[in-house]
């Protein structure tokens, strides 16, 4: 057995509370949600914390609800809440389906959508699709809130650009508008993907042609990555776009700092992009 | 041992009784149940949420109990593998069908494999194959090759259609 | 033994389980379950050097943490022979002098939890002087390598064959095997066709899920161990020797084991848990982690160089074959796995010529030892593989090829054995015809079928005690350990068809060292063969002296004295063994004992004991694209002479086909450098739900020709041996390229058939992460 070392646990009962706390312990203190990704780490003595700041005693924070545009998930929304959430599956049906396959089913239940973004685990699933979704984050700490993208969230591998003190409050995506094509696609050998990619479009003419396109990968690189150069070749008439994806995919895969690793080499890498970004384009477009 | 950390009340169900405890906050809920409530039907293998053998069921839903904090269970409602027979020890339908398909060898996966099939009957009382195989991937056989806990839980899934 | 199929009451019936309802309701008690009055924990400080002298080791400040007992290093086992081993003597308790890998145990701490040896661990320093180390079994064998054991050793005495032990004297073999027969220079010389090639089979992790366990006591009465071992009567043995104390005062009790897979067999960690005991005066419970589990034992990955002739009729003519173990730091069972692997490496064909070398050797890594299948499952990918590159190069199908060659029901294929006591034919043609073999396949589909026969059942002595009761209720004292594979079942339906009475009545009461007699070891798929057979013959000497006893109360000679079942009849008198019982000893309990103890004589003279035969074909489908290898039908053949239980046995085939799946498409153990990186489950992928193959046929061949209890022999690791290579030629049939390793990972498909689009050598080009893991291969 691996006996987690001895900790204190703290119940703030709003953000402002929990944000002194995480200020006070300083390196000693961490959040905790959900804890899947950081308790395992505990366990195996790569994190060592004294003190865990219990943000789910805060009230409030695991509502899911559409609102003005947006679909905003609260920061201890589980994975679990997520994947059954009707205004989920409803409005944004690709992320349930997302949800409904990270990790298993215990992790689901326990482990939150804010948790896996703020941990910055590079095999993420939700980080991937949310960056190609264009998604935010909304943040509170003692210096007060602010609004993250994505790609401002994670700058790296196990990296958030979180103060000490800020506490990620929820994720907001924007709905899609009539149009939106959009799949998100993943290779999986071992427990975590090796390859997860989301493509998000925005078509005209039934479909006919792609006005905006947005691609992303995670798992491949040290955190998920989106190329405005491999976008540009996803707009237009769609044959053309058919005629671009292996172009995109290179260009997406130059950009995203491949790594070689136990999945697998960075030139499969590189190839898994090119195959799968096929595989997402026929998926968003189903049935020709 | 607690080295001046404060000891936090612990009030949860557990297979239907009211259990009032004291723990450490790291003490996770595989501990709590095997240690100190001599539950051992609870198994703990890989230690990192991938087997599922520490599989339990809070207010319904499986979670590992290996890396799930006691602290977690608090006003909630926990079911181990000791509390899925009938109070006069009549084996649920899972167990029974378990026990007439060989669907475990070395049964150190079964408790959790159990559970988590009673999770997903709960959710979906008949189950296609596909949805067992898909929703049983995160649970680890290491003897049997799956194939006899399927069709376990297909014959489960009769057996508490037919009683209903 | 065998004798015609007769009609069964019990046997040959699935019967449920015996431990069913006691499993299903989380009653069954395991070792990790096991909890003694006053136990302390002990938790263990690993080696982080692959190779190290140890120059000091300061632990004052450990002991004075509050909560600790003690703690023990390797030069505070005063009063104990700190060295064990049952075929090598080379391991010690805890390391002295120096450490041999990284995650070699250090210190231990034994304290009044789990965490609080855990986070005592912090408090002790030891300093190390690194060595030189040797990776791979070519670093071991180049000239000047650094020598893991620079003394030599005494043979132990569990080894299970001959030869010299070769591990100490001035280089890193541990073990060697030669086996010759014809000259295969000549043949080969003279040869129509010849296949070479080299092939590497993983190192691999048994994943019992039940890591090792043990609880262990030491008082004036001696050493008492509770452990999740295989083979209790050797740990006993080993413990024995290491506390200086004859086996009367060691005792080892098994509860049922959470897997084993032979990763459980011999002894792992009983002389540490004892010694911890030992040094803290109460008793000590040591349960690993998985990743420490790892660290303790795996299966010796193996590079095999081998080629294969054949003559102008499409006859084998020939087989040479060259194999590297990596044995890891300590030898472990390796010595024998790396006999067997000799041993196998043929294969169950008629070959007039064959000449076989077999080395295992030491290197700095994680010891290696048993793994299900023993040294068959690493041979057999090199020579299976050949079967069906050689019948391709001749012009011929593999099945026909297989079928023309393979070695005939009592034909002695392998030198001075026993002839082959089973009908690979019948079984190759069952399996074809559930594969469908003759059907066409559409691209990127692939069939292939497979077989193998191992020497199984170690060494023939078993013994075995029966308890008839006064109320006509058996007891069965077996010394074969509970696994998960049925024995406690199947040893249960075997009193109960000799005894004549119902399977309920019987309680089978398992391993314990103080109560049930001796049995050599449970593996080798010997408990049904030996274990059946020794409580076959124990239900027989009782139910002899029930008769003489009923002679006795019925005033008669025993001749006039007939046997039905359950009971006995002269002429219209009918007496079932309660009122035997009753009547003979005048009292309700009075008991009779049956027993039985099997030895290397009779029909158990000629070794093996019997051919454990695996039979498989398989059909893969391969994603071209990303290269992944999905077996989607799956066919098995056990044959088996008479299956106890069928359900069982199919059971056993269908595990050992799925776990061999695994390392054929999944499952390896890395090494970067001195480091296993993949030892959890995060990263060592098993097979899952979703392996799970759409089509899958079981099927049995009961000929009833071993020479186990009515004919029956063991079963459980054939399916895993021919798994791999079956895979590898179903995928080469898919798609014309030819893999020479495992697993089939898709990168490694994808790299060997776009390498072979571009006209390279179809040999997977290595990534950085085939590297890693070549330097292994050598």
């Amino acid at each position: 057995m691996m006996p987690l070392r001895r900790f204190r646990i703290h119940q703030p009962g709003t953000i402002a509370e929990a944000a002194e706390m995480l200020a006070h312990f300083g390196e000693s203190g961490r959040l905790y949600a959900g804890g899947t990704e950081l308790l395992l780490a505990m366990k195996h003595d790569v994190l060592r914390f004294e003190h865990l700041v219990d943000v789910k005693t805060v009230p409030g924070l695991a509502g899911i609800e559409a609102n003005g545009g947006w679909l905003r998930i609260g920061g201890v929304a589980t994975h679990r809440s997520i994947e059954i959430s009707p205004v989920v599956r409803q409005r944004l049906p690709l992320f349930a389906e997302m949800e409904a396959k990270v990790a298993n089913g215990r992790v689901r239940a326990t482990g939150t959508l804010a948790g896996n973004l703020c941990f910055a685990e590079p095999h993420s699933d939700p980080a991937t699709l949310l960056l190609a979704l264009e998604a935010r984050v909304r943040v509170e700490g003692r210096s007060g809130p602010r609004t993250l993208t994505i790609q401002e969230l994670i700058p790296g591998a196990y990296q958030t650009s979180l103060a000490s003190d800020e506490i990620l409050t929820a994720v907001e995506i924007p709905l899609p508008k009539n149009g939106q094509r959009a799949s998100y696609l993943k290779f999986q050998v071992h427990e975590r993907p090796t390859l997860g990619l989301a493509l998000v479009m925005e078509t005209q003419d039934r479909g006919q042609a792609i006005a905006t396109a947005r691609v992303a990968v995670g798992c491949v690189c040290p955190f998920p990555r989106r190329s405005r150069q491999a976008e540009s070749l996803l707009v237009g008439d769609r044959p053309q776009v058919e005629r671009n994806l292996s172009q995109a995919a290179e260009v997406l895969a130059d950009e995203a700092d491949l790594i070689d690793d136990l999945e697998g080499g960075a030139d499969y890498k590189r190839h898994l992009i090119s195959v799968f970004l096929k595989r997402a384009f026929a998926c968003a477009f189903p049935g020709r | 041992m607690s080295e001046g950390i404060p000891l936090f009340p612990l009030s949860f169900e557990v297979n239907g009784r009211a259990v009032e405890l004291e723990i450490e906050p790291q003490e996770s809920l595989a501990e709590v149940l095997r240690n100190r409530l001599n539950l051992t039907g609870t198994k703990v293998s890989c230690e990192v949420q991938v087997c599922g053998a520490c599989t339990v069921l809070v207010d319904g839903l499986p979670v590992s109990a290996c890396t799930f904090l006691a602290y977690e269970a608090r006003n909630k409602k926990v079911l181990t593998i000791e509390g899925l027979a009938a109070p006069d020890g009549t084996l649920h339908p899972l167990q029974q069908a378990f026990v007439d398909e060989s669907a475990f060898q070395c049964g150190f996966c079964t408790p959790g494999m159990i559970l988590a099939a009673r999770a997903l009957l709960e959710e979906r009382p008949l189950p296609t194959e596909e949805e067992i195989r898909a929703s049983m991937d995160g649970n680890i056989c290491r003897c049997t090759g799956y194939l006899p806990i399927v069709h376990a839980i297909q014959k489960a899934a009769q057996a508490l259609r037919s009683r209903s | 033994m065998s004798e015609k199929k007769r009609e069964f009451y019990v046997v040959n019936h699935s019967v449920p389980r015996g431990d069913g309802v006691a499993k299903v309701t989380g009653q069954a008690k395991y070792a990790s379950d096991v909890v003694l009055p006053g136990m302390a924990y002990a938790k263990l400080l690993r080696s982080p050097y692959a190779h190290a002298r140890i120059l000091s080791i300061k632990v004052g400040e450990a002991e004075a943490q509050p909560g600790v007992f003690a703690v023990l290093t390797g030069d505070r086992l005063e009063g104990l022979n700190p060295y064990y081993g049952h075929a090598v003597k080379d391991h010690p308790v805890l390391a002295m002098g120096k450490v041999r890998y990284v995650g070699e145990p250090v210190v231990a701490v034994v304290a009044v939890d789990e965490r609080t040896a855990f986070q005592a661990l912090d408090h002790i320093t030891v300093q190390y002087e690194e060595m030189p180390a040797v990776l791979s079994v070519e670093q071991a064998l180049a000239k000047g390598a650094p020598i893991l054991h620079e003394r030599t050793f005494a043979a132990g005495g569990f080894r299970g064959f001959e030869a010299d032990v070769s591990a100490g004297r001035g280089t890193n073999i541990c073990q060697e095997a030669h086996v010759t027969w014809g000259d295969a220079d000549k043949a080969f010389a003279e040869a129509a066709a010849v296949v070479e090639g080299e092939y590497y089979y993983p190192m691999a992790y048994a994943y019992a899920m039940e890591p090792y366990v043990c609880v262990a006591e030491v008082n004036e009465s001696g050493v008492t161990c509770y452990s999740s071992c295989q083979h209790p009567f050797i740990v006993r043995h080993d413990v024995a020797g290491v506390f200086n104390l004859p086996v009367s005062k060691v005792r080892l009790v098994v509860p049922f084991v959470g897997g084993g897979y032979g990763s459980k067999s011999y002894t792992k960690i009983e002389p540490l848990t004892a010694a911890c005991a030992w040094k803290a005066r109460r008793p000590v419970k040591l349960q690993l982690s998985v990743e420490e589990a790892v660290l303790t034992t795996r299966s010796d990955d193996a590079l095999v160089r081998e080629r294969t002739a054949v003559d102008a009729q499409g006859k084998l003519l020939a087989r040479q074959a060259t194999i590297y173990l990596n044995t890891g730091a300590y030898a472990e069972n390796s010595p024998l796995v790396c006999e067997k692997a000799a041993n196998r490496a043929a294969g169950p064909y008629r070959i007039p010529n064959a000449r076989i070398d077999c080395y295992g050797v030491y290197t700095n890594t994680a010891p290696a030892s048993s793994f299900r299948g023993f040294g068959s499952a690493q041979v057999t990918l090199a020579a299976e593989s050949q079967i069906d590159e050689i019948a391709e190069k001749i012009g011929q199908d593999p099945l026909a090829f297989r079928l023309a060659n393979v070695a005939e029901r009592g034909e002695v294929f392998f030198p001075k054995s026993r002839p082959l006591d089973g009908d690979l034919k019948s079984d190759l043609k069952k399996v074809a015809d559930l594969l469908g073999w003759d059907k066409p396949l559409p691209k990127g589909k692939g069939r292939a079928v497979g077989c193998t026969a191992s020497d199984a059942g170690a060494y023939p002595v078993t013994s075995a005690a029966v308890r008839v009761h006064g109320d006509g209720s058996v007891s069965v004292l077996t010394g074969s350990t509970e696994l998960g594979q049925g024995s406690h079942t199947i040893v249960a339906q075997i009193a109960a068809e000799e005894i004549g009475v119902p399977f309920e009545k019987v309680r089978v009461v398992g391993s314990d060292t103080a109560i049930t007699p001796f049995d050599r070891s449970t593996g080798a798929s010997r408990t049904t063969t030996l274990m059946g057979r020794a409580v076959l013959e124990a239900c027989q000497d009782a139910v002899s002296q029930m008769r003489a006893m009923a002679a006795d109360v019925l005033r008669c000679p025993v001749e006039e004295v007939t046997l039905m079942r359950g009971g006995v009849q002269r002429g219209a008198d009918r007496l079932d063994w309660s009122q035997v019982l009753a009547r003979y000893f005048g009292l309700p309990d009075g008991e009779v004992l049956g027993r039985a103890y099997l030895r290397k004589a009779g029909d158990l003279s000629q070794l093996p004991v019997f051919w454990e035969l695996g039979c498989l074909g398989v059909q893969v489908s391969v994603d071209e694209e990303t290269g992944r290898v999905h077996l989607e039908k799956l066919a098995v053949v056990g044959d088996v002479g008479l299956a106890i239980n069928p359900a069982l046995a199919e059971g056993q085939d269908l595990g050992a086909a799925t776990m061999g799946m695994g390392i054929g498409l999944y499952e390896e153990l890395i090494y970067d450098g001195e480091q296993l990186v993949n030892n959890s489950l995060l990263d060592y992928r098993v097979p899952r739900f979703s392996d799970l193959p759409e089509e899958l046929h079981l099927a049995l061949t009961e000929n009833q020709d071993g020479v186990g209890p009515y004919g029956a022999k063991g079963g459980g690791e054939g399916s895993l041996n021919p798994i791999s290579s079956a895979l590898v030629n179903a995928l080469y049939r898919a798609t014309g390229v030819r893999l020479r390793r495992v697993p089939l990972l898709p990168e490694r498909v994808w790299r060997a058939l776009r390498d072979a689009r571009h006209g390279r050598e179809s040999c997977p080009a290595p990534t950085k992460q085939d590297a890693k893991s070549r330097r292994e291969a050598g």
